[in-house]
């Protein structure tokens, strides 16, 4: 058996053994994020199962309410950016629990919601954590600046 | 200025075509003459360029509105130095600025070269110039800098510049980044040269190293840069977050540095002739890539933004175009470029640097990946994204690999090592490494992971190597007579080389080690009212007041907290929440105190209306090593890269 094939051999083993280490613990899916528009979230038949997802929506106009003694920020999501006019569809409740707002999180802000739905009488999104998206018309970096807030 | 720089960048796309014309005839015929005539257009191209951007650079200063690229980017009210650096904030002027850069190569290329690599030159013109008129085609037809507004449109003042990029580090982190970026074009023109002219010899790889170090430096520093960046602006208490963005400056580093290992290889051993061709095309390929990637927004399709179908299409198809070509000229010449030496034992540095190879290969798999799943799962149904998970999981463990690479390899003999020189160099290096193993494993217990466990016995593992390295030349001219620090310089100026390369790794080590204290990073979110205090392990911070912000381009607010560390005061730190009027985006600048054990690190969240306020605190061990690592990083690269002069006069002859 030539050297070269030696070498080889032996960084095939190394990478199944990263590949296979890295399967066993993506298999928990917790590395996957999905994520889905109000309305398809809606759709979905999972709704219900409680298992994480990723939602996106616009925040409704002064929905947010943050509720410092409790330590948690309730806001509402809909499906379509309140400044475009028209009817705002279906919308959803939304706890996230901590004061953790990033930056351009506000009245009308684009976010993606991180979480599990909570059933039964008072249906509630429950977030994990809130991304949130400019608006505004800039291009190129400002987006990687966009997402800081609540990375991590 | 808008007419005059369309102008230039038209009148330079048809010389650019022409000289290409030309510089292709030179290739195929072998002709001096039109080889001058190419390189001439490479010239003149720049000196157009040079102009088109001049001229941009003069429409930010003066702030000509008419342009809707100076009015979308930039405003009256931005300090003059931002209002300058606005022309890199969007994507035409970031393609300009590309252009400007690839033409500054180039001339420095042709000027360099002009006695020597005569017979590649006429390529090499023709791979930059076919580069140049890309950029030339995009900027001319897909997305103009120099278009201008409708007089009813044109507004007597612009929109601004995100506040986020109005920071020093913004301001020359893309020029290093794509000084980085840029300049892998020469040694790619340089390979393609060679493979389109069959001239394989040993002229070309010299020439090619030497080029690749400089942009792999300044590559280096732009990453870093970036990294800083986002820690002192984005507040989130982090530096790097594989975000498509930074991943794509990142994905041409890794084959650039494998390139620089195993080009030693074919110095020494005249092996791995295809795989330095292929690590060069692969480079710039990813160059480009990553430019396409940032610039399109195919990924970060949750934040979708000026994403253009043609811009998207015309790009890719160059990548795809640039990376078909070289691979066909590759294949087309793989019979000249088989090596008659083999590898002789595994044992051996060859072997040491092939693996090393693999791993930076192996972690550009992982991030190419990871960076593109959304397109590739989208493909495939449901449109997922990776989190930085899934980057660490597997990145982690390939890095513990090429640290105890970076240990082994330089020090292990050439062709086949003997068990007497395994022991000479490894055992000492061996001990130090498993002793700080064993300290971790007493003083840390609990905090400690396997990850830091590794990293760090390999750290000092690796250290031990270099220091051993140095002691021993050094003790060596010692006995020679000379004293410790001239022993140091001479290392320095006659082998640099290997000493500089160490004090590169020794960077190396140094970053790692501080990215590796994140595992003990702590951070707490916590509401309190003033005079109220926060308290973590030892540090407490006390919050004193919150008063108005006063500045002209934005309000907000400013807390004070005080520090203590064991009840000593340290510092009065000062987190601000921005608002920039103009455009209308928020920011939180973070206060951070900074030590070499940790940073303390402190986000003003909210002022909320209680007249209490939300901090979030982070202490993260260690990551000012990463900023020190990076300074030692530069200065090994630049030993390594020092022109000396010839020692005697009688060698230049």
């Amino acid at each position: 058996m030539s050297k070269g094939v030696q070498v080889a051999g032996g960084a095939t083993l190394v990478a199944l053994l990263l590949a296979w280490y890295a399967l066993a613990n993506l298999e928990s899916g917790a590395s996957f994020a999905y994520y889905q528009s109000l309305a398809e979230f809606q759709a979905a038949e999972t709704v219900a199962s409680g298992r994480p997802v990723r939602v996106h929506g616009y925040v409704a106009n002064g929905s947010i309410d943050r509720d410092v003694a409790a330590r948690e920020v309730r806001f509402t999501v809909q499906n379509t950016p309140p400044h475009a006019g028209g009817p705002p569809g279906p919308s959803l409740d939304v706890i996230f629990a901590s004061l953790e707002t990033p930056d351009l999180f506000k009245d009308g802000a684009e976010v993606v919601l991180e979480g599990r739905l909570r059933g039964g009488e008072q249906t509630a999104f429950l977030a994990d954590k809130v991304l949130a998206k400019c608006p505004s018309k800039f291009e190129g970096q400002g987006q990687a600046a966009a997402d800081g807030g609540t990375r991590s | 200025m808008a007419e005059l720089g369309a102008a230039c960048i038209r009148f330079a796309l048809l010389i650019a075509v022409a000289g290409l014309g030309a510089a292709i005839h030179a290739g195929l015929a072998r002709r001096a003459d039109w080889t001058r005539v190419a390189e001439r257009s490479v010239l003149v191209v720049s000196v157009f360029v040079l102009i088109a951007i001049a001229s941009l650079f003069v429409a930010f200063g003066t702030g000509d509105f008419r342009i809707s690229y100076v009015a979308a980017h930039s405003a009256r009210s931005m300090a003059m130095p931002y209002r300058l650096a606005a022309l890199w904030g969007g994507q035409a002027g970031s393609l300009l600025l590309w252009l400007f850069m690839l033409c500054a190569y180039s001339a420095a290329c042709v000027f360099a070269n002009r006695q020597q690599n005569r017979s590649l030159m006429g390529w090499v013109s023709a791979v930059l110039l076919a580069n140049m008129i890309f950029f030339l085609v995009l900027l001319t037809f897909v997305t103009d800098p120099f278009e201008t507004l409708p007089p009813e449109r044109t507004m007597s003042d612009g929109a601004g510049l995100n506040p986020l990029l109005q920071h020093p580090v913004m301001m020359i982190h893309p020029l290093m980044l794509y000084t980085g970026l840029v300049g892998f074009a020469i040694p790619f023109a340089f390979a393609f040269a060679a493979l389109l002219s069959g001239e394989l010899g040993s002229t070309w790889f010299q020439t090619t190293r030497r080029w690749t170090l400089f942009p792999w430096l300044f590559l280096s520093i732009g990453i870093m840069l970036g990294g800083r960046w986002a820690y002192e602006v984005l507040g989130w208490g982090g530096y790097w977050a594989w975000d498509p963005v930074e991943n794509a400056s990142f994905m041409p580093w890794l084959p650039a540095t494998a390139y620089l290992h195993s080009v030693m290889i074919q110095e020494k051993r005249d092996m791995l002739k295809t795989w330095n061709l292929l690590l060069i095309g692969l480079t710039y390929t990813l160059c480009l890539f990553g430019t396409f990637l940032t610039r399109s927004g195919i990924v970060q399709s949750v934040h979708a933004f000026a994403q253009t179908p043609i811009f998207t299409s015309v790009f890719l198809g160059y990548v795809l175009v640039t990376a078909g070509a070289f691979l066909a000229a590759l294949l087309a010449r793989r019979g000249t470029l088989r090596s008659p030496q083999r590898l002789e034992s595994v044992m051996s540095r060859e072997a040491g640097f092939l693996l090393n190879n693999w791993v930076f290969i192996a972690i550009l798999v992982v991030v190419f990946t990871g960076t593109l799943f959304p397109v590739f799962s989208e493909a495939l149904g449901e449109r997922t994204a990776l989190g930085p998970k899934y980057f660490q999981m597997l990145s982690g463990p390939l890095a513990l690999i090429l640290l105890f690479l970076t240990g082994v390899g330089p020090l292990i003999a050439w062709r086949r090592a003997t068990a007497a020189s395994l022991r000479r160099q490894f055992v000492g290096p061996a001990l130090v490494g498993a002793l700080t193993a064993v300290i971790l494993v007493v003083a840390m217990r609990s905090q400690l992971t396997p990850y830091a466990l590794g990293a760090w016995s390999l750290g000092a593992f690796v250290t031990a190597t270099i220091a051993q390295e140095y002691w021993r030349a050094i003790r060596s001219r010692m006995r020679r007579g000379e004293s410790a620090v001239q022993a140091l310089f001479t290392l320095w100026r006659k082998s640099q080389q290997r000493y500089g390369g160490y004090i590169v790794h020794l960077g190396a080590v140094l970053v790692l080690m501080g990215a590796t204290g994140s595992v003990l990073n702590e951070e707490k979110l916590e509401n309190v009212k003033p005079g109220a205090e926060i308290h973590m392990g030892n540090v407490r911070l006390g919050y004193l007041t919150a008063n108005a912000l006063p500045a002209q381009h934005y309000g907000g607010a400013v807390a004070r907290l005080a520090l203590y560390r064991d009840d000593q005061p340290l510092a009065v730190m000062a987190p601000q929440k921005r608002m920039y009027w103009l455009e209308q985006q928020p920011a939180s600048i973070p206060a951070v105190y900074s030590t070499m054990r940790e940073d303390i690190y402190v986000i003003l969240t909210a002022i909320e209306h209680d007249g209490s306020a939300t901090f979030k605190v982070y202490r993260n061990p260690l990551v000012n090593w990463i900023w020190i690592g990076g300074a030692v990083f530069v200065f090994g690269t630049l030993l390594v890269m020092w022109p000396h002069p010839p020692r005697s006069p009688a060698r230049r002859a």
